[in-house]
């Protein structure tokens, strides 16, 4: 049996707002509707009753007027109704209201007394408790770590410095400590002959290699494919070259392209000594 | 050393070619075949593309034809092979040296072999071939052995 529009939207708990923009039509024209002021028209009963997920059937196409929005002029008005109740609606006009409440009037109660307004007293201030800063991200220790080490200083130390492991310290105090090394390191290592970023498992075990010979200071031998020889000591390189500092302390950079093979040349013995037979 | 290494020793020697330079020069080649073949650790390239890049380079097309067969990849599977067995292992060198021993490492750029000269670090593009030797041809490997007894 069809339903008045008013009363399917109900069950549906929408709003008329909900309905009016799922359906795609104006606010008024609903209200219209389900106050039996005009008859639903054809083209708008299918968007409707899909909004409503209902049959295009269970809809009445002219519904009644809900019970109690047309006595409205007729209850009397409380005398002490506050301004901020709103002004009653007389009866044949429309609320173009968007305000879902203001579209579906709820019935006043039987004994028309108007509810009274709520006390309310002043707020009480927020009080806003600051919060704990959260804990150091992994990330952030691992990437202090590796700093530290780049650096050459202990964890240990730093750790006395700050009165804690690192692994407690808070996450603003890493990224500043994170922010002060990196600095330093920046700083610290300007005057370094600078090396390109080698990719992992392209080329690390000879990246590993040389960085160990280069800072042990041990002096290689290179076998070049024109059968020459280049010794001295690592100073530099990079994924393509290697630069070495050379006895008389000429500085030749060897593109690896032409290299064959190196080997490590028995460490110089001391000033002053002579080699051993 | 690998037909790609070898490519780029010949385009270096050519005064820093690009790629593309040569693939203007040689518009039978397929577009990206050239640069793939210098990149790729595999063997890339059919016949015909080598022929026209050995014209190009003025190089006897059998000085790259044979390098197809001996690539990048083909190394790593016999230094893995070497290092996991603990075998030794007979890289023919460039230049004409052959060194013989065991991997200690390896990657993509060089490897370290334990001569019996000592340890030596050998550029993987230095490789022309190599020989794979079972353990029980390695002398030094047949010492182990008998120490253990």
């Amino acid at each position: 049996m069809a339903e008045n529009l008013w009363a399917l939207r109900e069950q549906k708990k929408l709003s008329v707002a909900t309905l009016a923009s799922r359906a795609g039509l104006p606010i008024g024209l609903i209200m219209e509707y389900e106050a039996g002021q005009r008859s639903i028209d054809a083209r708008h009963l299918t968007r409707l009753a899909r909004a409503l997920y209902v049959e295009e059937a269970d809809l009445r196409l002219r519904s009644d007027p809900r019970p109690g929005t047309g006595q409205l002029e007729r209850q009397p008005r409380p005398a002490a109704a506050p301004a901020a109740a709103g002004p009653v609606q007389p009866a044949g006009q429309t609320n173009h209201r968007s305000d879902p409440a203001a579209g579906s009037p709820q019935p006043t109660p039987a004994s028309g007394a108007a509810r009274p307004p709520r006390e309310r007293g002043p707020r009480p201030p927020r009080v806003q408790t600051p919060r704990p800063p959260a804990p150091a991200r992994p990330s952030q220790i691992t990437h202090l770590q590796e700093v530290l080490a780049r650096l050459g200083r202990a964890q240990a130390q730093v750790e006395a410095e700050l009165g804690k492991p690192l692994a407690e310290i808070d996450r603003p105090t890493a990224s500043k400590l994170l922010t002060q090394f990196q600095t330093e390191l920046r700083e610290g290592r300007s005057a370094e002959r600078h090396r390109a970023y080698l990719p992992e498992a392209v080329d690390q075990y000879e990246m590993r290699y040389l960085t160990e010979v280069q800072e042990a200071g041990t002096p290689l031998h290179f076998t070049l494919f024109d059968n020459t020889t280049l010794a001295g000591a690592v100073v530099g390189f990079g994924p393509y070259n290697i630069t070495v500092r050379e006895a008389d302390g000429r500085e030749v950079t060897v593109n690896k392209l032409a290299v064959v093979s190196y080997v490590k040349m028995p460490a110089a013995p001391p000033a002053g000594q002579e080699p051993a037979a | 050393m690998s037909l790609g290494d070898y490519l780029r020793l010949l385009r270096a020697q050519r005064g820093g070619v690009t790629p593309f330079d040569i693939e203007t020069a040689l518009p039978e080649l397929t577009k990206g075949s050239y640069r793939q073949m210098e990149q790729r650790y595999r063997a890339v390239g059919d016949d015909e593309s080598l022929r026209l890049i050995a014209g190009y380079y003025g190089q006897p097309f059998e000085e790259l034809r044979w390098r197809l067969d001996w690539p990048r990849k083909a190394l790593s599977r016999a230094l893995v092979q070497a290092l996991t067995t603990d075998a030794a292992i007979s890289l023919y060198l460039w230049n004409g040296q052959e060194k013989t021993g065991r991997v200690k490492w390896w990657d993509l750029g060089a490897l370290e072999l334990e001569t019996s000269d000592g340890p030596i670090v050998i550029q993987r593009h230095a490789v022309a071939r190599w020989d794979q030797r079972a353990a029980d041809d390695d002398p030094a490997a047949a010492d182990d052995a008998d120490s253990d007894d």
